[in-house]
């Protein structure tokens, strides 16, 4: 579902990602763990289309973001939902005007649409609130309006951007149930968080930890930890070797 | 369908954004389209008036004040009968001080009944003829005759010739050319360039929308197409109010310059016309507001 090889990224003379590589299969679930800076948001705008990949290879649900052109990127990002720290929602717009608008690019019937707005509305706790404008909901609200019009379209990839960022424990860890319902669905998921108390609670979830832009930790050989390749940029190489975190019980397997 | 109708129901909701803008370029717009329209108008105007002239050639008599105007009548019977006679208008002296009477600016007497006794107007006609002649030999012999004619009639002070002919057309259609045409294009232009203006405002007040947009992945025509209906709306709204206020206008100076010797009635635009100042406004709307978002 996910493939990158190699990936680095600059910003000028900064190296944001420095040759990171793994694969994640349909329905697994990955956080992306570092400090602030370490290249996570990078990673994930390159993984939809945001950018374009300077260096190494990427594919996304069967698009090659190498050679993906223009006229493509609306095609991956209908097949990729991104959930942010700040929700990117419309604050003048209602609840139910928010989560449908995915459904309404897709060009989806009326009814149709309607059904599903109002299931995924409901699994979010959010159908009482359906009719404000969501400039009057709470930050958690929010964040549940942002998640549920990334499930709404039930995308093949979700990317979450530090989705907790804003919310309290308790609300977090709400939050990261929900993600793990919607998988049933089959969704392979990236959330970015530097928060270890929630990787710490999905001991079944996949993790890479990320720092000054590699991969200096994974928990399954699916992810390259050695830094430096033959593609890698001429770039500052790690200053102290990668260690793995702690495989989970798939792994072992 | 669907979707199609919802962008431009989007594209009407979407005046609300910016509204002081939106507000003053359909001013803009309104000016800009108004302007067009008077050049319009005077091409019109000027085009009909002239294939109604072109050919012809007009002679202003004036008799001696006093004169009896019996025997004026009859020579303005008699001379109906001249090679070439089209029409005429004739104007007796009471006539001439009726029609003075309502061309007498504000704040001047309007009642000039005081020269009914003592009139000092001459009765005066302008003859319109269409000679036909063949070349410019055959036009000189039958204009030196008929001016001749004119000034032999018994009673007559003066004879004066308006000279509404080809050159005046060749020289209308030059400036039609070089000036008029050129200001309308030019108008046209500035009208897109407006649009497009607010257009790109209109995306920049919009550009969190835009960017939810793309991300839930939203092609480009869907996220242009209300901000071309937008534009749209603003000329075909602009140049229908333009029109509207030609038209009332219009209705009020039609006949402002229709005496002698002009006897120029302004015409309104045939609706032909108007249909197109409509489709081109619109047209430009448009183009203006892809345009502001190309830049953007």
């Amino acid at each position: 579902m996910i493939e990158v090889r190699h990936l680095s990224h600059n910003f000028g003379s900064h190296w944001a990602l420095k040759d990171c590589s793994f694969r994640l299969k349909k329905g697994e679930f990955l956080f992306l763990s570092g400090p602030s800076g370490a290249g996570k948001t990078t990673l994930l705008r390159l993984l939809f289309a945001g950018m374009p990949v300077q260096r190494g290879e990427a594919k996304v649900a069967g698009f090659n973001l190498n050679k993906i052109r223009a006229a493509e990127v609306p095609l991956l990002r209908r097949q990729v939902s991104v959930v942010f720290q700040d929700f990117k929602i419309l604050p003048e717009r209602s609840v139910y005007d928010n989560v449908i608008l995915p459904l309404q690019v897709r060009g989806l019937g009326q009814l149709h649409a309607d059904r599903r707005v109002r299931a995924v509305v409901r699994a979010l706790g959010l159908e009482t609130r359906q009719n404000l404008p969501c400039g009057e909901l709470s930050g958690g609200e929010q964040q549940r309006v942002a998640v549920a019009r990334a499930f709404v379209v039930n995308p093949q990839v979700l990317l979450a951007d530090e989705p907790t960022g804003n919310l309290d424990a308790d609300l977090s860890f709400r939050l990261m149930d929900l993600f793990k319902q919607f998988q049933v669905y089959g969704t392979t998921m990236i959330v970015a968080t530097h928060s270890q108390e929630l990787i710490r609670r999905h001991p079944e979830a996949r993790v890479i930890r990320l720092e000054d832009g590699m991969i200096t930790g994974a928990n399954w050989p699916g992810a390259a930890i050695y830094p430096a390749s033959a593609a890698a940029p001429r770039a500052p190489q790690p200053a102290r070797p990668s260690q793995p975190i702690r495989p989970s019980k798939e792994d072992e397997r | 369908m669907p979707t199609v109708f919802r962008l431009l129901k989007q594209g009407v909701l979407d005046f609300s954004i910016n509204p002081w803008a939106q507000f003053l370029t359909l001013s803009a717009v309104v000016m800009v389209s108004f302007l067009v329209g008077l050049f319009l108008m005077a091409i019109t105007t000027l085009d009909h008036q002239l294939s109604t002239v072109s050919g012809e050639t007009s002679f202003q008599v004036y008799w001696r004040p006093g004169q009896n105007m019996d025997e004026v009548r009859a020579q303005w019977q008699e001379l109906r009968h001249l090679p070439g006679f089209l029409h005429a208008r004739t104007y007796t002296p009471e006539q001439a001080v009726k029609e003075m009477e309502g061309r007498l600016g504000r704040g001047m007497t309007r009642n000039l009944s005081f020269l009914e006794d003592n009139n000092p107007l001459p009765a005066t006609a302008l003859l319109t003829f269409s000679p036909g002649a063949t070349d410019e030999q055959d036009y000189e012999a039958w204009f030196n005759e008929t001016r001749k004619h004119l000034w032999s009639l018994a009673g007559v002070e003066q004879v004066s010739v308006t000279p509404l002919r080809d050159e005046l057309g060749q020289a209308w259609n030059k400036v039609n050319a070089f000036v008029v045409r050129p200001a309308i294009i030019f108008l046209a232009l500035l009208l897109g360039l407006v649009v497009g203006n607010t257009v790109r405002l209109a995306l920049l007040g919009k550009s969190n929308e835009v960017e939810i947009l793309q991300m839930v992945g939203a092609f480009n025509w869907y996220i242009r197409l209300p901000l071309l209906v937008c534009g749209a709306i603003q000329g075909l709204v602009g140049s229908g109010l333009a029109l509207l206020i030609l038209r009332v206008i219009h209705m009020q100076i039609r006949d402002v310059l229709n005496f002698p010797p002009l006897l120029l009635q302004i015409r309104f635009l045939e609706p032909e016309i108007a249909l197109l100042m409509l489709a081109v406004s619109t047209f430009m709307g448009v183009l203006g507001g892809w345009a502001g978002m190309k830049r953007s």
